[in-house]
């Protein structure tokens, strides 16, 4: 039997332009490698529902491009895309990230796979360029205009295993 | 990196990982720094600094009681920070259970 890693990311931020995200998968690497890189799977789990895929393009080498188009319920139409920077397969992408919701937004995207026993361990490493574009991705702050009972916000913090504050 | 800047910005202040634990030591309760330097493996000038750090961004506050000073969690500041967090991690989780779900498919179709 296989585990239920559901729920299991790590998320970190090591600094003030970087994401930190960590999970392991009972796959293979060169299994993991295809669908983070191939347009036929990535068209199958790239979209949240109910969005939807409605392109997905990706030119797997160094100076290739790739794009994700998906539509939302409301029928608004989004796209990432971005440029290949390193492609090693099928342990490393590194690419640029770009999202037309975000114009003044760009990050790089290092992908790192690791094989240990058959589980496979994903990195991903989100640099954004700069703190305006990393604020769009952690944006939290500003929002504070109701507190009510004491009670009542440590009531709404998460599980405390859950989602500790420490990774 | 700017160091300053940790001290104008909730996010930059919970960007250290040390300091996310003397956060996650004071969701228990109020605590005198030496019980914060017990619980964690850290010296008692780096809790301090750390200390020192998450007051000046207001998430944590400090009362004086005989000679030592207790520290505890600031809630109004911590809970968009932990809506913020849950929101942010839900959203990776789905996304990377998604993926788990489809390498599962595949690998059984693999079988098959």
């Amino acid at each position: 039997m296989t585990p239920n890693r559901h729920g299991s990311a790590r998320i970190e931020f090591p600094n003030e332009l970087e994401v930190l995200i960590t999970r392991e998968f009972d796959a293979p690497i060169a299994l993991v490698f295809d669908v983070m890189t191939k347009p036929e799977h990535v068209s199958k789990w790239g979209a949240t529902p109910p969005d939807q895929t409605t392109q997905c393009s990706i030119d797997l080498r160094v100076g290739g491009t790739y794009r994700h188009v998906f539509v939302t319920e409301d029928g608004t139409e989004c796209s990432f895309h971005g440029t290949y920077l390193e492609v090693e397969p099928p342990v490393r992408t590194v690419k640029t990230w770009l999202f037309d919701g975000w114009p003044d937004t760009e990050a790089v995207e290092t992908m790192q796979l690791h094989e240990t026993n058959g589980v496979t361990t994903l990195t991903m490493r989100l640099a954004f360029r700069d703190k305006a574009g990393r604020d769009h991705m952690t944006r939290f702050d500003g929002k504070q205009d109701d507190f009510d009972a004491i009670e009542e916000i440590l009531g709404s913090l998460p599980d405390p295993r859950g989602a500790s504050l420490s990774s | 990196m700017a160091r300053a800047s940790t001290t104008s910005d909730v996010f930059n202040a919970i960007a250290e990982a040390s300091r996310r634990e003397i956060l996650d030591v004071l969701m228990a309760g109020e605590k005198a720094v030496g019980a914060i330097v017990d619980d964690l493996s850290m010296s008692q000038p780096q809790v301090s600094r750390h200390l020192r750090v998450l007051s000046e961004v207001g998430l944590v506050k400090c009362r004086a009681q005989g000679r030592h000073r207790l520290y505890s969690l600031e809630p109004a500041r911590l809970r968009p920070l932990h809506e913020w967090l849950a929101q942010y991690e839900h959203m990776w989780n789905e996304r990377l259970d998604r993926i788990d779900d489809y390498l599962q498919e595949l690998q059984s179709k693999g079988e098959q």
